[in-house]
């Protein structure tokens, strides 16, 4: 198919596409890397009146330090995660989990902020964003406001933002001292939607047996990446190794309600959710040269 | 506001100029409007990889861009690769020896992204080269013989 | 695929049956419904547009209610079509009187969703279902509240 007719403007500054959006509000769609966009266009599953192109605005696009992390603006697509020196040597898990986000082609033209305004459940960089602590700058009509992670994502392709906001930046902290991280997913090819994935950080004390931090959030399992506290709280203070990871474990395959699908059952999910939690804690407790 | 634009595109060196809507996509225009039917339209969601061409250098889904949203950009397609007198590219003939091909549809996208890796890694591993053609799908083939036109084409191109 | 729910409402079974069968107040609660014209006999010309996000469609069709049994039980159907897709459900609603005053709705039904939204979007429309029920109920609870403090009598 192809998509319904819209109008379409390439504005060049953000005041420019902001107005636009002011006028149109819903009957308008932002158009940046265009790779979650474009499909939902072609199969007119999405029909906006109107395509605010911000692709020719000067700006937008830079990568920076921020915080001891990074600050991404909005044109930034998502091979700068694979790319940007800042990345591999600050928040090297981006770098790890961006080989899972769909294709090499298809992160030459996606954008990471595109990608965390679209908010798909079953997608990467909305569970990094939670589980980082991302904080994601929202630029609208009045100026500029600061979303925190833990309320920007509200539903199946729903965040707080407003129709006439643009997500121009979103700041990852740098990760908290000491703490590491890995990232797992299981999806029926490389570079599907996940059925169900993890981010998993852990934080042990100096003599490397008890866990002074724990960070999970797992993703496909529900309308948004899911923060999963219980399973974090059983974690502190217990010595790090099989027995604790598993119990996490179960405590997030009981605490997550994921959907059933054609593509796996809520059973299979729930299951996997909680093996993947166990998985990528003993992969996070061996980076911390745990055994 | 006008909803159909001029496009100006540069397309394997040369230039090119159309007319079409804004909600043309750029591989739609390629082939309808320039003629360069080389590249092919499978799924129109960015999973196939039969649309791909090259755009400043970097592989990209032309089935998931406007096509007015190249206009400025250098882009390749797979006409792009044989010369002018019809001497196949190393990548071309490589694939032609390994028999990388059967129908030859999901072909032009696979030969632009073999293009990107042996460019940017002409060193890459097999597992580096199983990543990077890992977006695109052949009903034909089985990947077996792709993979081993890509091996082909990179020892070629290393000279050996 | 299946539609399951409980939901607890404020209210006498009558109440709560008067509410579930009174065409405004589904017409108000049903998400995205835009209009909802009586053709005669519980049956009921629908326009809905649904989706989440940026993925919308405008259905058009029908809402029957079927085999009655006051104030227990009937059977409600939806039925709408698009151009990405069509949408088909049936499901029994049984109400309940509990102890104090309150009623439980007990919805047990199925759900078809297909054509072109169901094979792209198929990950979601179980998701997109149970959101769209809860907020329907949701809304009815409201209703139920709102009816209550507006100071109807009651015999």
């Amino acid at each position: 198919m192809k998509p319904a007719r819209f109008d379409y403007y390439d504005p060049r500054s953000l005041e420019e596409a902001l107005e636009l959006l002011q006028k149109h509000q819903a009957d308008s769609k932002i158009l940046a890397g265009g790779q979650s966009l474009m499909p939902l266009l072609n199969m007119r599953l999405a029909r906006p009146k109107v395509i605010v192109d911000i692709n020719r605005i000067d700006g937008l696009n830079s990568v920076k330090s921020w915080n001891g992390g990074i600050s991404i603006g909005a044109r930034v697509n998502q091979r700068a995660l694979e790319r940007e020196k800042q990345v591999a040597e600050r928040l090297p898990i981006l770098r790890e989990a961006a080989q899972h986000i769909g294709h090499p082609q298809i992160r030459s033209r996606g954008t990471v902020c595109g990608s965390l305004a679209h908010a798909d459940p079953a997608a990467e960089l909305p569970a990094l964003a939670l589980a980082l602590d991302a904080e994601f700058v929202a630029t609208g009509p009045k100026g500029a406001r600061t979303i925190p992670s833990d309320s920007f994502f509200v539903s199946y392709f729903t965040t707080s933002l407003e129709p006439n906001e643009i997500l121009t930046e979103v700041r990852f902290p740098g990760s908290p001292k000491g703490m590491a991280w890995s990232f797992l997913e299981i999806s029926r090819r490389h570079g599907d939607f996940a059925l169900a994935g993890v981010v998993a950080g852990l934080a042990v004390d100096p003599g490397r047996r008890s866990i002074t931090g724990a960070r999970l959030v797992c993703f496909g399992v529900g309308p948004t990446p899911v923060r999963v506290k219980e399973a974090e709280e059983a974690l502190i203070g217990q010595p790090a190794g099989e027995k604790s990871f598993h119990a996490a474990a179960e405590i997030v395959s009981r605490g997550v309600d994921p959907d059933n699908d054609v593509h796996a059952s809520a059973d299979y999910r729930r299951s996997v959710a909680g093996t993947l939690v166990r998985r990528a804690l003993l992969q996070v407790w061996q980076k911390l040269g745990g055994k | 506001m006008a909803t159909t634009r001029a496009i100006k595109l540069r397309v394997n060196g040369a230039d090119y100029e159309g007319t079409a809507e804004a909600r043309k996509t750029l591989v739609d225009f390629l082939r309808e409007d320039l003629g360069l039917c080389g590249t092919n339209i499978g799924c129109e969601h960015g999973v196939c990889g039969a649309c791909t061409i090259l755009m400043n250098g970097e592989t990209v889904r032309s089935c998931l861009m406007l096509a007015v949203q190249a206009e400025g950009a250098e882009l390749m397609t797979v006409e792009g690769l044989a010369k002018a007198t019809g001497e196949l590219h190393p990548i071309q003939e490589a694939y032609r020896e390994k028999h990388g091909l059967q129908c030859g549809f999901c072909t032009p996208g696979f030969l632009m992204t073999t293009y990107e890796l042996l460019q940017k890694n002409p060193d890459a591993t097999v597992d580096e080269m199983k990543e990077w053609l890992s977006g695109h799908l052949c009903r034909c083939t089985g990947y077996q013989d792709i993979l081993e036109s890509v091996k082909l084409a990179a020892s070629r191109l290393r000279g050996e | 695929m299946k539609i399951e729910g409980r939901y607890l409402f404020q209210g006498t079974v009558q109440q709560v049956w008067d509410l579930l069968t009174d065409p405004r107040a589904l017409q108000h609660c049903t998400p995205g419904c835009k209009k909802l014209e009586a053709v005669g006999n519980d049956e009921y010309r629908a326009t809905l547009e649904i989706g989440v996000g940026p993925i919308r469609g405008s259905y058009e069709g029908k809402i029957c209610m079927t085999e009655k049994e006051a104030p227990r039980r009937y059977k409600l159907l939806v039925e709408g079509s698009a151009a990405v897709g069509f949408v088909r459900g049936e499901g029994i609603l049984t109400f309940q009187e509990q102890e104090g005053g309150e009623t439980v709705i007990i919805v047990n039904g199925d759900a078809t969703v297909g054509g072109l939204v169901a094979g792209v979007g198929q990950r979601l429309v179980e998701g997109v279902a149970k959101q769209t029920m809860g907020q329907f109920f949701k809304c009815m609870q409201g209703q139920l509240a709102a009816h209550k403090s507006g100071g109807k009598t009651e015999i």
